[in-house]
């Protein structure tokens, strides 16, 4: 299609077609349709080229959006599509959960007044329709290094470091002990956000790369991590985080409480058709305590399932929600109920130790603290209940490291965060220079692009430890 | 160490506080000490050496050779009338020099040697030599002198003492005074007048160079055929320094003379001109070619006559462009060529590309140019020798000539026409030179020769015709070339190739693909913002640390795209021969039509191997353990071998990459071959052909030239471009791919003219080797060896650091691991490059201005003054530890500082009307100015605190008009613009809606383009002029002079002071644009920290830096930017892109393209109104800021008032926390104390004086008239010296009622007489000006309304219709008004024009060029290239003798007749314009036509643009009607 420097006055911002809200809360697919070849070229007609570009910026991997939108443009997918894996090697995960509405989008030039560009839809067209069609990364050119390095982790940190080893000749043999890759990806991430079969080709895809995966493998269970530091050149973690934080709130043993993880890990195992019935919520009253988007998971997953009523509380107000303001909408849209303002105190059972309630006391906002975010006092003598049959605790997570990385000296911050990077170390190289870290465990629970971001990051200093050159700049 | 150690004691206590000598607008600097001794290094950045003249020029001959006082006298006379074209030093009395070369004085010469007791044999001479004042120094001199022409068979008779009167020289021009003396020489021999001629040469050339180390021995003539008188004094002073040219017996037959003004005002007796030969108007743009040239030549000079080869350097070096022009034709007289030849080689018409020349003709220049590059530029020249006096005009007729002949058999010939006072009824003939043209005196037969005689004269000297069509092959392109990519490569292989030479995939997509798809260069808009490549971390390439050099005021840029006829990148491969043979073999030659290679022709060039033309192919791979300086050594080695065994070809070649090895750079080899073969005497024998990688923009392509290549064949910009048509999915591309090629080499053509225009230079020929650059960043050893004698002033990396990036590029080329680079110069690309204005200082600019919070304006000034270090001010830091604090109320408050700061000239038509009025009331609430731009402004908005205080004066002339002219505190002359300097502009149609169609008198939808240069400003003399004609229409103003950083703008400067200016902007490249190509926004101009250093540093040498405020602009963003820049000498502070941020412009860099999403650039009507959100409060928040950051580091630095800071350079230090690389960057002089005023500069004020009272007289007489708006009938005599007449009245009349509301009772003045330059200037409405006499250049420029007569006295006896009545740019600008003139105008007649209707008998080339609007009559014939880039308005031409077909400008506007049926209106026009033109000249010619009008009609063309309508020209009548 041509250049037309108006194009974004005269064509609107539109996504690909949304399953309407009656049908996606059945079937519980992803709920965002592909464009058409027409249509992502019409939509990527509207970037404006800008001089900063504002998106690219933005976005933790950047990715160099303004390029592959114009190749978009000129229906040139194939060449978008290495273009889009030259910065993250999950393009298509990325375009379907990150939230572009913080990132990429918010920061687009046209966020403003105008509508942005699509960022992310056009993101997953471009990975979707080249794999569809054939594509695959060409590591044709790449020179074996005859390096080897073990990656703990099939989630997006380990998953892009094997990818960006993959690619310097590097082979990577990723370890996970979940029967399938994608970690939080695929047993985090509801199927309606992003559906199995992705992560699935990407597994293929990965294969075909030269990366080896070794599933149903718990490291220092199922092989000790000594082997591992005996076999390979280098190691990198990247475990995640998957201690839940619970706020020591009262009732958590209750029946019908469960932290947000392993109620999604259930969801996500059914998907995946390990688990053969699917959970149900029918008929139950539903609250979720937390405001991120591991909340809104929950909350859209809790309505899938059939329940009567899902309820979100927050403690403090809409604007203050650290979650994406998309996922809220479309969690509204889908029913969910938000209370704000309300801090859970307690989780109430019944005789038979089984959820009844939430006890929370209302509370209102103060002044914004240093980091702009705005303070909250409870307020007196105002305790209530919200009935509840199911309680789901979304409040975040933090690191879990294993007792076998101590002994080779991994340092770790207080908080459980693995140290990496200091006293003149490479970049994701932690105290031990065999051993490099990356992702959540080493910067807490972020979002999945920011785990890719410090996997890709962490192979270039890998590789660079192993004396093979770093790839091109990203 | 610190700089400010350096500094003498003295001066230091001198500076603190309260300095009770301030003095001007500018205040003033720290007094160093008078004996601060200079040291080398320390010199700061103001070269002497440079400079640029422009001037006045003439001669009077007498056709037969007969002597007589009237001809001295009459060229005196002359010459005094034309001080306005010269200049005075700040003396206020010393002259920039003028002089007279006379004709054999014989009588005057015999009768002081009879006075002296010489005695003189038959063939005797005298001769005028400046000698040290140091008598011992003299002796050695005179007997130097005597010894030599002993060797050559003359005798000195004896020694005279000139008399003269230095009291009427000027105190600065009397420190430098020579002793002046006249030798008497014999020819002892007995030869003729020819062979003591070339004694005399020879011997006064060996004394040279035997006396090279005394600087003031100076032979001003020693020649058979004339006696020069010339020093640095006032033209109407000459007579009174030389009394001998008030002697009774000076009598003669031919008188060449010449006012100079020069941009610097150290006098240098020596450069007065005449030279020997001849006197220069203008300016040899190559000269640096041109003397690189020469010395290669040296080596085969020699004629039958004379042997050159023993006199090195052939023509000189270093004194002015003109003596070494000087220089070379007395080279060729001297050997033996005529005049009529030698100056026809030297500067030759355009002839490539005419279409229409005889072919006898061209074969003339086609033979020559092989054997001499043309010496371009602006040039006006009159020239004698023993036979023939002439005057030429170089091909773009840039400097006026007007010519008349007597009764009484005597010519004169002038910049000006009426600079003698013959009666009409005495003048037979009179006219002006055309573009190219030449006018001799036969004075041996008595004839006048014009250039058809001339021209024929010189095609018949031998059969070259025949010659070239026997030795010439041409390589002809096929239209397609089906082997752009004969061995493509495998991807693989394309990669490692653009690897290893740094190709990203930016440069790809934007530069390559945009060539090759468009034939152009891409568009971007916004500037520079990348640091300079010797301060990048990144590798850039080598071609980023050369700077173009471009035209500003003393020379002209060209419009190459439209003045396509005087431009060509014909080059020619052959061996040179000797000039003075002429014969056959020399014709053998290879021809193609540009420097750009294809991989046919390459191959081809190539195969004449086997026709015995030898070659040699260097490889300029090398291995790395080598060395980059030995490698080039090797290579220049080779050269010279194969040269001196006779090898043709000298191929450097890149190809044959290999592991382990590294490319030197292409343009390193051939910077340093070039120079080795140059000074090895054997560059001339052979060509010098570039096969390489690096070369890819057109930027590339003209290093490579300029530094010496032949022609380049750029492999892997065609090898990329094949595989980005492979890559494309489109099977229908594949058809396209072999025309890509194609595209490209004419984009990069498109390109390499411009660069070549840009510098005003129409050759390649002249261009290559001419080394037009300004290096920023390489170290003295790379410029020693590559680049010798181009300007590089702060050193950077050496080979060592060099070959280190190579070698980093290699690394990745040969690892696949590394895709290709994704770039990032351009735009941001994360981990790319660094940018000034990233996204986060954006963001965080935008946040501060929006709050106002001072904590929001410290965290973005954080990000701005802590980045890496990227500009040259970056590596300089206040130096607050030496400082004694002040608190911060004692610091000046901010409401006294915000005068000196100023938003930058932005158009409305670049900015929305929000935007611009939104900046206007920010920066008139605060104090400081606005600038308009070049757009125009609405009239509703003066008066009001919308009106921009500073309103621009740009080439296009948009909107200038007498009302906008005096609604302003600043008229500001956009000379050049950072972003594109030497470059016109285009504003596309779809920007031009109703409202900047009006504000520019243009039509909506309709482009407009603004000129490269401004048509009145040719030379420093017209600048001079303009200020002059500004200054009568708003007496209050003040002039500001725009100019861009290059090495020599201090020179520039100075001589933009001397004009007459009072403030003068030196911006840095990194300024902002609408729109601009993108080379010339990575490759143009220079940092401001270098040119306003430089500027500061020439003003003060000067003694006029007192007289002016200095303004630096480009890139500023905080108040540590402003602080170092008045430290470094700026008085005041331009504000470009900072401002627009603040009103919410995110530097999308689409400005271009109309879609600013963010309304601010943009005409659309939605993004305009909807989605501008700018508030004038966060400008002013800005400025705010800016001012309050600053004011902490004043008291910081205990420093009161912004005056008191300026050019504290001591006050700066250079950091010492950078990196090795950056250490290598010496930027001591910029912090070196500035050179102290000449002790004879006088106070301040004006510099150019009237020479009498006509304007008071007009203002006090036709004034009140003019206030009570009654009308009225005046008259007045008028002469040459009389400038601008009527402007001043124009002014008043605009200031009381506006452009045209007096029109109904009109002032009505009679004159009679010639009067001078820019008569009825920014006429306004109501204002009549009838002159019968003749006018000069820039009749009705700027006319607004009212009329403009100029008619023939009565008693005239040439034929008015073939004479020329007005000079060179009339109505230039012009928006309304009539001017009707019974004669023939000069070159680009209504050049700009958009609403004047105006009737001429005749006109020169260029006519109605770019005009937008009015109406244009030519009952004549005009010169070629009528109607380029003309859009709008129309014309009606009579074309007698049909050749106007040949003559126009066939791109934009067609021809149609006007025949009774369809017509009508047109028909009733014309005649009604051509009646009116009786009446009001008396014209015959109109009432010849008006006799035979049916059959005159067919012979009339009616002219427009082919984009309109004849209906929508109908319209257009009736509202001129």
């Amino acid at each position: 299609m041509k250049r037309d420097p108006m194009h974004f006055l005269s064509s609107e911002r539109r996504m690909p077609a949304e399953v309407p809200v009656k049908l996606r809360i059945l079937d519980g697919r992803e709920i965002f349709g592909e464009y058409d070849a027409e249509g992502a070229a019409d939509q990527a007609a509207r970037c404006l080229d800008c001089g900063n570009p504002y998106c690219e910026w933005k976005c933790p991997v950047h990715n160099y959006i303004p390029n592959w939108l114009e190749l978009i443009r000129e229906g040139r997918l194939f060449e978008a599509a290495e273009l889009s894996h030259q910065t993250n090697p999950l393009p298509e995960i990325c375009g379907r959960v990150c939230p572009q509405d913080r990132l990429c989008e918010g920061a687009c030039t046209l966020n403003d007044d105008f509508g942005a560009v699509t960022i992310g839809g056009i993101e997953k067209y471009i990975t979707d329709t080249a794999l569809a069609q054939g594509w695959r990364p060409d590591l044709s050119g790449v020179m074996p290094s005859g390096k080897r390095v073990a990656v703990i982790g099939a989630g997006p940190a380990g998953l892009a470091c094997a990818d960006v080893l993959a690619r310097q000749g590097i082979t990577a043999v990723v370890f996970d002990r979940h029967p399938e890759i994608g970690g939080l990806l695929t047993f985090g991430i509801p199927p309606f956000k992003l559906d199995k079969d992705v992560v699935r080709m990407r597994r293929q895809v990965l294969e075909g790369m030269g990366v080896e995966f070794r599933l149903d493998t718990e490291v220092g269970v199922d092989v000790s991590f000594d082997a591992l530091m005996d076999e390979f050149d280098a190691v990198f973690l990247g475990l995640g985080t998957y201690a839940a934080v619970d706020g020591g709130l009262p009732g958590l043993t209750l029946d019908g409480v469960q932290p947000a993880l392993p109620y999604l890990t259930a969801n996500g195992r059914y998907a995946l058709g390990i688990d053969a019935e699917p959970p149900r919520l029918d008929g139950k009253h539903v609250v979720v305590l937390g405001g991120g988007d591991t909340a809104m998971d929950c909350n859209r997953t809790a309505i899938r399932q059939g329940a009567a009523s899902v309820s979100c509380l927050y403690r403090r107000d809409e604007d203050d929600m650290p979650g994406s303001k998309r996922e809220v909408g479309k969690a509204r849209d889908e029913g969910v109920n938000f209370l704000f303002r309300l801090l859970p105190k307690a989780i109430l059972g019944d005789e038979h130790g089984r959820v009844r309630a939430v006890e929370v006391v209302e509370t209102r906002l103060g002044a914004a603290d240093a980091k702009g975010r705005r303070q909250f006092e409870e307020i007196e003598d105002s305790r209530r209940e919200i009935a509840a049959d199911q309680v789901m605790v979304a409040f975040g997570f933090t690191p879990d490291p294993p007792e076998w990385l101590g002994k080779h000296g991994v340092q770790l911050q207080h908080n459980g965060r693995v140290r990496v990077a200091e006293q003149g170390a490479l970049p994701f190289q932690t105290a031990h220079a065999k051993i490099f870290a990356g992702g959540d465990m080493v910067r807490g629970a972020d979002l999945v692009v920011t785990a890719v971001y410090e996997g890709r990051e962490a192979a270039k200093a890998i590789a660079e430890s192993l004396g093979v050159q770093a790839l091109a700049a990203a | 160490m610190k700089a400010a150690s350096t500094i003498p004691q003295g001066a230091r206590t001198r500076m603190s506080g309260t300095d009770q000598h301030a003095q001007g607008p500018s205040g003033i600097g720290p007094k160093y000490s008078d004996s601060a001794p200079a040291e080398p290094g320390y010199q700061g950045l103001f070269d002497p050496t440079l400079e640029h003249d422009g001037c006045g020029f003439g001669l009077i001959a007498h056709l037969d050779d007969a002597p007589s006082r009237e001809i001295v006298d009459l060229g005196l006379n002359a010459l005094s009338r034309m001080t306005h074209r010269g200049a005075v030093a700040a003396d206020g009395e010393s002259g920039d020099g003028c002089g007279v070369l006379i004709r054999r004085p014989e009588a005057f010469i015999r009768t002081l040697a009879e006075d002296h007791g010489f005695s003189l044999a038959p063939l005797a001479t005298a001769g005028l030599v400046f000698l040290p004042i140091d008598e011992t120094a003299a002796a050695r001199c005179r007997q130097e002198l005597a010894a030599q022409l002993a060797k050559t068979g003359s005798r000195i008779a004896g020694w005279r003492q000139v008399p003269i009167n230095p009291q009427a020289a000027g105190p600065l021009a009397r420190e430098r005074l020579p002793r002046i003396e006249q030798v008497f020489v014999n020819a002892d021999r007995g030869e003729d007048a020819a062979g003591f001629q070339r004694g005399l040469y020879v011997a006064r050339r060996r004394a040279e160079m035997a006396l090279s180390d005394v600087q003031d021995f100076h032979v001003v003539t020693l020649a058979e055929h004339s006696l020069g008188y010339k020093g640095m004094v006032m033209p109407e002073r000459l007579r009174d320094f030389y009394p001998d040219l008030a002697h009774p017996r000076l009598a003669s037959s031919a008188v060449v003379f010449h006012q100079r003004f020069s941009t610097n005002t150290m006098p240098r007796w020596a450069l007065a001109q005449p030279f020997r030969f001849l006197a220069h108007n203008g300016e040899i743009n190559t000269i640096r070619g041109n003397r690189f040239w020469a010395r290669a030549r040296g080596a085969r000079m020699r004629s039958p006559f004379v042997d050159f080869r023993e006199f090195k350097p052939l023509v000189s070096q270093d004194s002015s462009d003109s003596a070494s022009l000087d220089n070379m034709l007395e080279v060729l007289l001297t050997g033996g060529m005529d005049l009529l030849q030698a100056m026809r080689i030297l500067i030759p018409p355009a002839w490539q590309n005419v279409d229409g020349m005889d072919p006898d003709l061209r074969a003339f220049y086609e033979y020559f140019a092989l054997h001499m590059e043309p010496w371009d530029g602006p040039a006006g020249i009159v020239v004698a020798d023993s036979r023939y006096a002439a005057c030429a005009l170089d091909r773009n007729g840039l400097r006026p000539a007007r010519w008349a002949l007597n009764a009484n058999r005597m010519l004169v010939v002038a910049s000006e026409a009426g600079v003698v006072d013959w009666p009409a009824r005495e003048i037979v003939a009179k006219g002006r030179l055309g573009p190219g043209e030449m006018l001799a005196v036969d004075l041996h037969r008595g004839e006048v020769l014009e250039s058809s005689r001339i021209d024929q004269i010189n095609r018949e000297r031998a059969p070259f015709k025949r010659w070239l069509k026997q030795g010439v092959r041409y390589l002809e392109t096929d239209l397609i070339d089906p082997r752009l990519a004969a061995e493509p490569l495998a991807p693989t292989e394309l990669l490692r190739y653009q690897k290893l030479f740094n190709l990203s995939a930016e440069e790809r997509d934007t530069v390559l693909k945009v060539l090759a798809e468009t034939e152009g260069e891409a568009i971007g808009s916004m500037g520079d913002d990348t640091p300079l490549p010797l301060l990048s971390k990144r590798v850039r390439s080598l071609y980023d640390a050369f700077r173009q050099a471009f035209a500003q005021v003393t020379n002209p840029p060209i419009d190459s795209y439209r003045e396509k006829l005087v431009m060509s990148l014909h080059t020619q491969i052959a061996r040179e021969s000797n000039l003075f043979e002429l014969n056959p073999a020399y014709a053998r030659q290879v021809m193609i039509n540009s420097p750009v290679l294809s991989q046919r022709k390459f191959l081809q060039i190539l195969g004449l191997r086997d026709e015995g033309v030898g070659s040699v192919v260097i490889d300029l791979n090398y291995l790395a353990e080598q060395g980059l300086d030995a490698a080039l050594q090797r290579c220049c080695a080779i050269a010279e071998a194969a040269v001196r065994e006779g090898t043709l070809l000298v191929v450097l070649s890149d190809r044959a990459i290999r592991e382990g090895h590294l490319p030197i750079h292409a343009l390193l080899a051939v910077g340093a071959v070039h120079q080795h073969l140059v000074e090895s005497g054997l560059r001339s024998d052979c060509n010098l052909l570039v096969e390489t990688g690096t070369a890819r923009d057109p930027h590339h392509f003209a290093c490579l030239i300029g530094y010496g290549a032949t022609a380049v064949y750029p492999y892997l910009a065609y090898q990329t471009i094949y595989d980005l048509a492979r890559s494309a999915d489109a099977e229908a591309r594949s058809v396209e791919h072999r025309e890509l090629g194609r595209s490209y080499r004419r984009g990069i053509r498109n390109g390499l003219l411009k660069i070549l225009s840009k510098m005003g230079i129409s050759t390649v020929a002249s261009y290559r080797g001419a080394a037009l650059f300004e290096i920023v960043g390489l170290a003295k050893e790379v410029v020693a060896r590559c680049f010798a004698g181009t300007p590089s002033r702060v050193g950077g990396p050496g080979f060592d650091e060099l070959q280190a990036d190579q070698q980093q590029l290699a690394d990745r080329a040969w690892n696949t691991g590394f895709g290709v680079e994704p770039g990032g110069l351009f735009k941001y690309i994360h981990g790319g490059e660094y940018h000034a204005f990233n996204p986060d200082v954006v963001g965080a600019l935008q946040v501060a201005t929006l709050t106002g919070e001072h904590a929001d304006w410290l965290k973005y000034a954080a990000l701005v003054n802590q980045r890496e270090p990227s500009m040259l001010r970056d590596l300089l830091e206040p130096d607050f530890a030496a400082a004694t604090p002040i608190a911060l109320d004692e610091v000046e408050p901010a409401s006294a500082m915000f005068r000196a700061f100023d938003s930058a000239g932005m158009s409305l038509g670049a900015l929305s009307p929000e935007a611009h009025e939104a900046l206007a009331i920010a920066m008139n609430r605060l104090g400081g100015r606005s600038n308009s731009g070049e757009g125009g402004e609405d009239p509703l908005r003066y008066g009001t605190e919308k009106n921009s205080k500073i309103k621009q004066i740009a080439s296009g002339r948009f909107g200038v008009t007498p009302e906008y002219l005096v609604n302003a505190e600043v008229l500001q002359i956009k000379v050049a613009q950072g972003a594109k300097p030497g470059e016109g502009g285009q504003l596309p149609g779809h920007k031009v809606n109703e409202l900047i169609a009006r504000l520019r008198y243009a039509k909506p939808g309709i482009g407009l383009i603004s000129p490269p240069p401004h048509h009145d400003i040719y030379s420093i003399e017209d600048l001079a002029q303009l200020i002059y004609d500004l200054k009568q229409i708003n007496p209050t103003a003040l002039v500001s002079v725009k100019l861009v950083s290059h090495a020599g703008v201090g020179t520039i400067a100075a001589g933009v002071a001397k004009a007459g200016a009072d403030l003068i902007t030196v911006s840095g490249y990194d300024g902002g644009t609408g729109a601009s190509p993108l080379t010339s926004i990575k490759y143009a101009g220079g940092p401001w920290e270098l040119g306003l250093t430089e500027a500061h540093h020439a003003l003060r040498a000067n003694g006029l830096r007192d007289r002016i405020v200095l303004q630096t602009d480009g890139g500023l963003k905080t108040g540590l930017d402003v602080l170092k820049a008045a430290l470094l000498g700026a008085d005041s502070f331009g504000f470009g892109t900072a401002p627009m941020i603040a009103l919410g412009c995110k530097y999308l860099r689409i400005c271009h393209l109309n879609n600013c999403a963010t309304g601010i650039a943009t005409q659309h009507h939605v993004l305009r109104t909807k989605h501008f959100k700018g508030m004038p409060e966060q400008v002013m928040a800005y400025f705010i800021g800016v001012v309050e950051e600053l004011r902490g580091y004043m008291a910081q630095l205990g420093v009161h008032t912004l005056k008191e800071l300026t050019g504290r350079s001591d006050l700066l230090q250079i950091r010492s926390d950078t990196d090795a690389r950056r250490q290598r960057i010496d930027l001591r002089p910029l912090l070196a104390p500035p050179p102290n005023p000449p002790a004879a500069a006088c106070a301040p004020g004006r510099l150019t004086r009237d020479s009498d009272d006509i304007h008071p007289r007009l203002l006090a007489e036709v004034g009140p008239a003019i206030e009570a708006g009654s009308g009225g009938h005046f008259s007045y005599a008028v002469r040459n010296v009389h400038r601008a007449v009527g402007t001043a009245l124009s002014g008043l009349i605009a200031r009381r009622h506006g452009n045209t509301a007096m029109s109904a009772n009109p002032i009505r003045l009679d004159l009679s007489g010639s009067v001078g330059q820019s008569f009825g200037a920014f006429n306004a409405g109501g204002l009549e000006l009838h002159l019968t006499g003749e006018a000069n250049d820039y009749v009705g420029k700027g006319m607004a309304g009212g009329l403009i007569t100029v008619r023939p006295p009565d008693d005239a006896r040439y034929v008015a219709r073939e004479s020329a009545i007005l000079g060179n740019t009339c109505l230039y600008g012009a928006t309304g008004g009539e001017l009707f003139a019974a004669g023939t105008a000069g070159q680009r007649f209504a050049v700009r024009n958009s609403g004047a209707t105006t009737m001429v008998e005749g006109a020169g080339d260029h006519c109605c060029e770019y005009m937008t609007g009015g109406v244009v009559a030519v009952l004549g014939s005009t010169g070629l290239n009528f109607g380029a880039g003309m859009t709008g308005g129309f014309a009606y031409v009579l074309d007698l003798d049909r050749g106007f077909v040949d003559r126009y400008n066939h791109e934009l506007i067609d021809l149609n007749r006007i025949t009774l049926e369809g017509l009508e209106a047109h028909l009733q026009h014309l005649r009604g314009l051509i009646e009116r033109h009786r009446v009001l000249t008396g014209s015959a010619l109109a009432a010849d036509i008006l006799d035979d009008f049916r059959g005159y009609l067919p012979r009339f063309w009616l002219v427009k643009p082919k984009a309109a309508g004849l209906d929508s020209l109908i319209h257009a009548l009736r509202r001129a009607a």
